[in-house]
């Protein structure tokens, strides 16, 4: 027969401060871990969500971002008249040319960062289709009007419907906000193409290409075309295989954090083996007597090993609570954290809770209160029936 | 028999609790090295490279507008200025994008006036001048690659449509100078665009910004008004700023992730306190007897309190020696091997491993205060035991 | 020479009110060797507490070679008590993390004196108990008799007054009592030790000066009885 759960619960009762100590210490190697993954989980969303499979982003040869890449207006329209592209209710191809520059703007402390204005055309929206206005209205062209992501609203005062931003060389009339579900489009500036052509000095061409691939088409056999044409040095790739590759980074950092996380965990590890221990020792009589009534070894190491995961349990439950309330702090009060982007212009992420967050943070605790549990647990199950209730 | 020696002696008690308390404590402040080592590295930054006669001049815009070449001698002219150089970012890639580094086209012939500090060999200097494609390349850089001096690497260009063959004739300490940039002429750059499909400009006649020594610190101020209302109402107005103000600016964006990261290095210190916190307790309370016992004989609360708490600030004290010694060998090795982690382009700067014996100091007084905390409040209950329920519990 | 003049003593057990001791009035000359006896919970641990400067009464006085000891206040208290009384208990007497030359030397280190002397001071100690041999070990390598020895060692190493204690026989096996008694004997006899000690055990009469008794928080047997 195994011993009552009630037992283990009224033991952890007992020694309240001890119980909670522990699982607050468990609670916060969750809490830790929910933040981070949420953090990660953000970035990766940014840089990984962003990029409709059915686009294609085409830069010049060997440019590793749009930021730093150049094409002729000539480029443009020898892509256009390209077979296998979609078109648009007007049965105009859906194929947006987009000019890229980082001008200073100031932040709400008086510093000062890189913003990502993008330079388009109104065929942009067709094509960035997780792109969607949430307030004011469409920008028009050549009057220095600007819509722009929520993430720069969140973070620039200027950045509301009717108001303006000073960056560049001119000041700018905010008329609309979009949302990016969550992409690295939120944290740019749209303005009009020609607008920010003249303000970049670069009076022709654009930077990089957006387009979106017919339905049906073959998209290799698009990609190469742009590759093999002879007239301009194109190369296209889908617009997830861009963005996966400017994720490179976020991966590296999730390593990174799953090697805090685990180490925090091992410090925990060891505060729950002292609790567990120090109960052991303390309970020599409670396990003689119980062993004396009748209680095997076993039941003795799961009672044991019960009340190290019902630590664990408490203190993942307290850890989840932190840690979502931590995120929430952070994504408003906060805003969310900024990152520099391979743009060197500046993005912010929201922290995302996930389930993976969740779990891990639930494989944490299970962890810890099982190995924190378990030598503990096996020592209570090998002491002598003699011994144990000697020493009462 | 002293007072210190019953301290050590009751940290040896239960040798394996003090051991897990010992290792918990060593964890949580290699962590919190680890994540102040960001700020510092920031800090670091700041302090080295950074020379306080030294102002960038760049397009007021931003940083990716460019300025026309003739500014630069417009600029020599403006009365304090002793040396001026310039910088265009050229954004070339050695292997992977993401481990780039900064790269820039300058003018080779006033390096050594620009930065004497960066302490760079002036044979290097000397051949830095003489040949078209050389390149200084800073230390850290240097290991990253593993790269020699003499060896010939190519950069693939980004922003420009060409790809760049260098010799590499010079290293810039890491000890004294920017440890990541590599520098070549820019007229190497300048001869290699040519127009072609996708590249419509012949030549390059512009610059990304102009670095300005100034001769003296108190014409700093000066200068830089005067520089820019030079190009006031011209083509591209300029910005004057000091280097310091500029590698503020330009960090001023790693603050978000910054204060982050040390929000989850408090949430590491709050949970090492809790375990330290419990095992202390636990200790005070499996001593209730013996605290009766030294109450008994006359011993008072002070030196009671004294010997609890330095008990647990001693353990917070080694194991904060351990986890702070543990960072900055780990972090040494890391960086000498040139490892940055792989997020270069995500961390900047910040991305790579540097930890300074500041920041080891810094990891030791959180765990003496962790000590501390943990230890109050037990110690503070043991030493105020009442003698006689203490007495009478026993017996 | 101990007197306690008209003493009382209540204190709180649960939700009861105990009287331990009861207006209790009594002189113990100087260098004698006591036993207090009774059955259990009449009140001989409150009263050697009171003599010890443990506690204080509720009421009444208690005077020590002079020294009207509630007229100390907590700090004064524990002074007079490392200086003048020497402690030994039935139970947990000695730190276990401490050699028995290291507890010994403990009260010690309250006084100015230093290291050497301290040292030297415990070793002559442990020699007038009979145990110099086992100066290094650790209380859980000694047998039962061996620890009290030790701690007794330690309530005589500051040259005290006044030697307490509570019970100093009540863990031990027939043969070490009757060591320890013997040892408390000699003491009282070579060094004109005043011993106060309660005790259960019938054996101590025999090596008492006097027995004093108490039931019930009061003396039964009247005050000052001499042998």
């Amino acid at each position: 027969m195994l011993v009552p759960v009630t037992y283990s619960t009224r033991s952890l009762l007992v020694r309240r401060w001890t119980s909670i100590f522990t699982a607050g210490g468990i609670g916060l190697v969750v809490a830790v871990t929910i933040l981070l993954a949420g953090l990660v989980g953000g970035l990766q969303r940014m840089l990984v969500g962003t990029g409709d499979p059915d686009n294609l982003v085409v830069l010049r040869k060997g440019a590793t971002n749009d930021g730093s890449s150049f094409l002729t207006r000539e480029a443009v329209q020898i892509v256009r008249a390209l077979s296998g592209i979609a078109t648009g209710a007007d049965g105009r191809p859906l194929v947006s040319p987009e000019i890229i520059n980082q001008p200073f703007i100031r932040t709400r402390e008086g510093g000062r960062e890189n913003v990502l204005v993008r330079g388009i055309e109104p065929v942009a929206f067709q094509v960035h289709r997780d792109v969607r206005l949430v307030e004011g209205r469409m920008l028009q062209p050549k009057l220095g009007e600007v819509v722009v992501g929520k993430g720069v609203a969140l973070r620039h005062d200027g950045a509301h419907v009717g108001g303006r931003l000073s960056f560049g060389r001119r000041t700018w009339t905010v008329v609309g906000v979009f949302d990016g579900g969550g992409t690295a489009f939120e944290s740019e500036i749209w303005a009009d193409l020609s607008d920010v052509q003249d303000d970049a000095r670069r009076p022709s061409g654009c930077s990089g290409i957006r387009l979106r691939v017919a339905p049906g088409a073959d998209r290799q056999a698009l990609i190469d075309r742009i590759a093999a044409d002879a007239r301009v040095t194109l190369e296209a790739k889908p617009e997830t295989v861009y963005y996966e590759e400017q994720a490179d980074a976020a991966n590296s950092l999730y390593v990174l954090v799953l090697v805090l996380a685990v180490i925090m965990a091992t410090g925990a590890t060891f505060g729950a083996l002292n609790t567990m221990y120090a109960a052991v020792a303390g309970r020599t009589a409670e396990i003689g007597t119980l062993r004396a009534l009748g209680f095997s070894r076993t039941a003795i190491l799961l009672s044991f090993l019960s009340e190290s995961l019902l630590l664990a349990a408490g203190g993942f439950v307290g850890g989840v609570v932190l840690g979502v309330v931590a995120m929430w702090a952070v994504n408003t009060l906060l805003q969310g954290v900024a990152f520099s982007m391979m743009t060197f212009s500046v993005a912010t992420v929201l922290l995302q809770p996930s389930t993976t967050g969740v779990l891990l943070g639930l494989l944490f605790a299970v962890a810890i209160g099982g190995l924190g549990g378990l030598a503990p647990a096996w020592r209570a199950s090998r002491l002598r029936v003699v011994d144990a209730l000697h020493r009462a | 028999m002293t007072y210190g020696r019953l301290v050590l002696r009751n940290l040896s008690r239960h040798p394996l609790r003090s051991l897990f308390t010992t290792l918990s404590i060593a964890l949580s402040i290699f962590l919190v090295c680890a994540v102040l080592s960001l700020p510092s590295a920031l800090a670091a930054i700041l302090d080295k490279a950074v020379s306080n006669t030294r102002i960038t001049v760049h397009h007021e815009a931003g940083l990716t507008y460019l300025l026309p070449a003739s500014y630069v001698n417009k600029v020599r002219g403006v009365p304090g200025v002793a040396a001026v150089n310039h910088f265009t970012w050229f954004g070339g890639i050695y292997d992977e994008p993401k481990n780039m580094f900064p790269n820039f086209g300058i003018d080779p012939d006033t390096v050594a006036d620009m930065w004497p500090d960066y302490k760079i060999d002036p044979a290097a200097l000397r051949r830095f001048r003489a040949v078209r494609n050389a390149a200084l390349v800073g230390e850290q850089t240097m290991r990253k690659f593993g790269w020699k001096v003499g060896q010939m690497i190519t950069l693939r260009g980004t922003a420009f449509p060409v790809n760049l063959t260098f010799e590499i004739v010079g290293m810039i300490p890491a000890a004294s100078g920017n440890p990541v940039v590599l520098w070549f002429h820019h007229k190497y750059l300048e001869e290699s665009l040519q127009p072609r499909p996708g590249w419509p400009f012949s030549g390059f006649p512009f610059v990304g910004m102009v670095w300005v020594q100034v001769d003296r610190p108190e014409h700093v101020e000066r200068v830089m008004r005067d520089i820019d209302a030079l190009f006031h109402n011209s083509e591209a107005e300029t910005a004057a700023e000091t280097e310091k103000s500029f590698f503020q600016n330009f960090m001023s964006s790693y603050q978000g992730f910054i204060r982050v990261i040390l929000g989850v290095g408090f949430l590491v210190v709050a949970a090492v306190v809790l375990i330290a916190a419990n095992t202390s307790a636990m200790g005070v309370r499996e001593r209730i007897p013996e605290i009766a016992v030294l109450k008994s004989l006359g011993f008072r609360r002070r030196p009671i309190l004294t010997v609890l708490l330095c008990e647990s600030m001693l353990q917070g004290l080694v194991g904060g020696a351990v986890g702070a010694a543990g960072a900055f060998f780990l972090f040494r090795a890391l960086a000498a091997a040139g490892k940055t982690g792989g997020l270069g382009p995500l961390l900047g700067p910040l991305g790579s491993f540097y930890m300074s014996p500041a920041t080891a100091m810094q990891g030791l007084a959180i765990a003496l205060v962790v000590g501390f905390v943990s230890g109050i409040v037990p110690a503070w209950n043991g030493a105020r035991l009442n003698v006689i329920d203490a007495l009478r519990r026993l017996f | 020479m101990i007197e306690v003049h008209d003493v009382s003593k209540l204190y709180r057990r649960g939700v009861d009110l105990v009287h331990a001791l009861e207006h209790v009035t009594m002189q113990i000359p100087r260098g004698r060797f006591v036993a207090l006896m009774g059955p259990s919970g009449s009140g001989k641990s409150t009263l050697l507490n009171l003599l010890a400067g443990l506690d204080r009464p509720d009421s009444g006085e208690v005077v020590v070679e002079g020294e009207a000891l509630s007229r100390l206040d907590e700090d004064a208290l524990a002074a007079w008590r490392a200086r003048h009384v020497g402690l030994v208990f039935q139970f947990y007497n000695l730190l276990p993390v401490l050699s028995a030359i290291e507890n010994v030397e403990l009260p010690l280190l309250l006084t100015d004196l230093s290291r050497g002397e301290r040292r030297r001071r415990a070793e002559i100690a442990l020699e007038a108990v009979g145990v110099p041999h086992r100066a290094h070990h650790r209380p859980q390598q000694l047998s039962g008799g061996e620890q009290q020895r030790v701690a007794i060692a330690r309530a005589i190493v500051t040259d005290p007054d006044l030697l307490v204690a509570d019970e100093p026989t009540g863990d031990l096996d027939a043969k070490s009592a009757v060591e320890i008694l013997t040892l408390l004997r000699e003491l009282n006899q070579a060094f004109e030790k005043s011993i106060v000690m309660v005790t259960h055990d019938p054996r101590a009469e025999a090596y008492v000066d006097t027995v004093i008794r108490l039931d019930k928080g009061v003396l039964v047997n009247g005050s000052d009885p001499h042998r």
